[in-house]
């Protein structure tokens, strides 16, 4: 009798929570769904003043184009506007930020890690401060002088700056990965041969995968959703995605251009999915390394 | 062939002191324990050996040379870490043969090298396995096996057996005790369990704050404990200490009064050891209730109160009597260790 009433309260409760996911999954990817089902159509309907369902049935858009879906805002978009050009200067500006910083701050973050020295916490604390400024401080602050000695607009700069944001963040999480790793892994590699960067390379890097993987991923998110830094440093042409998509929203005189800003957010929100889909397994064991001892 | 000295080693953290003054050479293929209880600088003399810690005064000589700015890998020593320090993205077998690897050693031998080890610590069956995969005695045999696969001058232990169950390091003890008689290698063993110093050992180096207490054989260091914290360190139970005033040879303490004392008058610490001393049958040097009665099996432990301390003897197995009950310990002159009541100096020889 009590079993049964275990088992029904435990039915009751996973049908309970089950609906709770569900509804969580539907609210939280709703925008990203609806964004996608609009960019197909044009922005009589997905802008639509007289009647909202034109979004769905996509009444507009069969009059204008003869279909009740189209492609022409991404048309517009990546042929018209060249908005191929700023996924380029992205994957420039993002690979490098990434680079640069994951490099830094694997050395970096062992070197604090292992460090035995007061100052390391006192240079740890540092870049606690720099991480809690505001991007934009940074940027009005480097503003002048990027104009006076000719520096404004190039990709490099942004790249630097980018760095500079970054790193503090990279170096404090990958040295927390790395305080995680026993010091007895390095020791054992020492007294088995190793010198102290081949204990780094083949001992304690292979051990610190998830931790890198995981620390690149935010690094790469931070780049690449970036638009503080990005519009205000990088002229026209050197323009990234997150800033392109903000000038065609800015524009909205102009018909049909809100609907490329649509379809570039898409462009924009796609490769995100396949890389945390790709990844999602390091991600996992590495935000929740050390949480568990092995 | 490794014969190790040490020189006065010292080490300090700012002012606190690690090691004070560690002066000894060990000889060539000899089994030596570092025993002490936790923070004596046991493990610290160790790693500094090792090359791990830096040494701050003396020298540490390795075959007559001085090693003391060498890196560990200059060593040519193995190490086996407490907590086994395995790789865990490598598997056993990769594990094992990591030394000769990254030692650039031919790799056409490393095979057989790393087959042979796995062997010699009964591996064999597990050498895909992730360390993650295997149970603590077997992480450990792979910690065994990674030290000895490249034959190394010296070998240095630290409590390779305290995360193992009582039972598997009974097993693990026999093992590296005849491991270490095959290599013919010098070990250095660091430890704080005093049954592993005495079956273990060669000779034993017990320390106590960073200073060195005594250095002798096990059979040394049980039958002439060197003070009072040698004597209550070694053995089991640990040597029996009583605090009493010497007047006229007679050691007289709460319940004990003990004649033929060679000692001046005055305040003495008198030591016995459980096994030694017997149940009276008639009147015996110490005449006390008894405070509690332990069956161990092979044998009945009594003890009794003098003053604060808790005094035991070994009774035969048969041996039955209440809590409360007077009881008559015979306890003569021959089985006494003196020592000074100050200090804790063992007096005479």
């Amino acid at each position: 009798m009590s079993s049964t009433i275990a088992n029904r309260s435990s039915r009751s409760l996973i049908v309970i929570s089950s609906a709770f996911v569900l509804l969580w999954v539907i609210v939280a990817s709703f925008p990203f769904l609806w964004t996608l089902w609009g960019s197909f159509k044009v922005q009589g309907d997905f802008f639509s003043k007289a009647d909202w369902t034109q979004a769905l049935t996509g009444t507009r858009t069969l009059i204008e184009t003869g279909g009740t879906f189209t492609g022409k805002g991404y048309e517009g978009a990546w042929v018209q506007e060249e908005f191929w050009r700023a996924a380029i200067n992205t994957f420039i500006i993002v690979f490098f930020t990434v680079v640069i910083s994951l490099t830094f701050g694997t050395l970096g973050g062992y070197a604090l890690a292992r460090s035995g020295h007061n100052y390391s916490f006192w240079l740890l604390m540092i870049a606690l401060v720099f991480r809690a400024m505001p991007h934009i401080t940074l940027v009005s602050g480097y503003l002048l002088p990027f104009f006076e000695w000719n520096l404004w607009g190039h990709i490099p700069t942004a790249i630097i700056v980018l760095v500079a944001i970054n790193q503090p963040f990279t170096l404090w999480m990958l040295h927390s990965f790395f305080l995680n790793i026993p010091k007895d892994l390095d020791e054992s590699a020492k007294v088995d041969g190793c010198n102290q960067f081949q204990a780094f390379r083949h001992v304690i890097i292979p051990v610190m995968w998830p931790g890198v993987i995981t620390t690149g991923l935010f690094s790469f998110l931070l780049a690449y959703n970036d638009f503080s830094v990005t519009s205000m440093l990088l002229s026209e042409e050197n323009r990234t995605m997150v800033p392109a998509i903000y000038g065609f929203l800015g524009s909205t005189q102009e018909e049909g251009n809100v609907m490329f800003a649509v379809a570039s957010v898409v462009s924009a929100t796609a490769p995100l999915f396949v890389l945390v889909m790709f990844f999602q397994r390091q991600i996992v064991s590495g935000l929740t390394a050390g949480a568990v001892k092995g | 062939m490794a014969e190790i000295q040490l020189r006065n080693v010292g080490k300090r953290w700012g002012t606190f002191v690690g090691v004070h003054n560690f002066d000894l050479t060990i000889a060539d293929k000899e089994f030596l324990v570092l025993l002490g209880p936790s923070g004596c600088g046991k493990t610290t003399t160790m790693r500094m050996i090792a090359g791990l810690e830096d040494v701050s005064e003396g020298e540490i000589r390795i075959d007559d040379t001085v090693v003391n700015e060498l890196e560990p890998k200059d060593r040519d020593v193995a190490m086996v870490f407490q907590s086994y320090a395995l790789y865990p993205n490598m598997n056993v077998y990769e594990n094992i043969r990591f030394p000769l690897k990254v030692r650039g050693i031919d790799p056409a031998t490393h095979h057989d090298r790393v087959m042979q080890a796995a062997e010699r610590v009964e591996l064999g069956e597990f050498l895909h396995r992730k360390p993650a995969e295997l149970s603590g005695g077997q992480r450990q045999r792979v910690a065994l096996a990674r030290a000895i696969v490249r034959k190394p001058k010296v070998f240095l232990m630290d409590e390779p057996l305290s995360n193992l169950d009582a039972k598997l390091r009974v097993s693990t003890r026999a093992q590296i005790k005849n491991l270490s008689h095959d290599l013919q290698a010098t070990t250095i063993y660091v430890t704080h369990d005093q049954i592993e110093a005495m079956t273990l050992a060669d000779r034993v180096v017990v320390m106590k704050k960073g200073v060195v207490q005594q250095v002798g054989s096990p059979t040394e260091i049980y039958d002439h404990p060197a003070n009072t914290f040698v004597a209550s360190f070694i053995g089991s139970p640990a040597m029996n200490l009583m605090d009493g005033e010497v007047t006229g040879g007679v050691f007289r303490a709460p319940h004990v009064e003990i004649a033929g004392i060679n000692a001046p008058d005055g305040p003495l610490t008198l030591g016995f050891r459980a096994e030694d001393a017997t149940v009276a049958q008639g009147s015996g040097q110490i005449n006390a209730p008894i405070y509690t009665l332990e069956l161990l099996g092979d044998a009945t432990m009594i003890s009794v109160r003098v003053g604060e301390a808790l005094v035991s003897v070994k009774a035969d197995k048969t041996y039955r009597a209440e809590i409360g009950d007077m009881v008559s310990l015979s306890v003569p002159t021959e089985i006494c260790h003196l020592f000074n009541a100050e200090d804790g100096a063992r007096l005479g020889s």
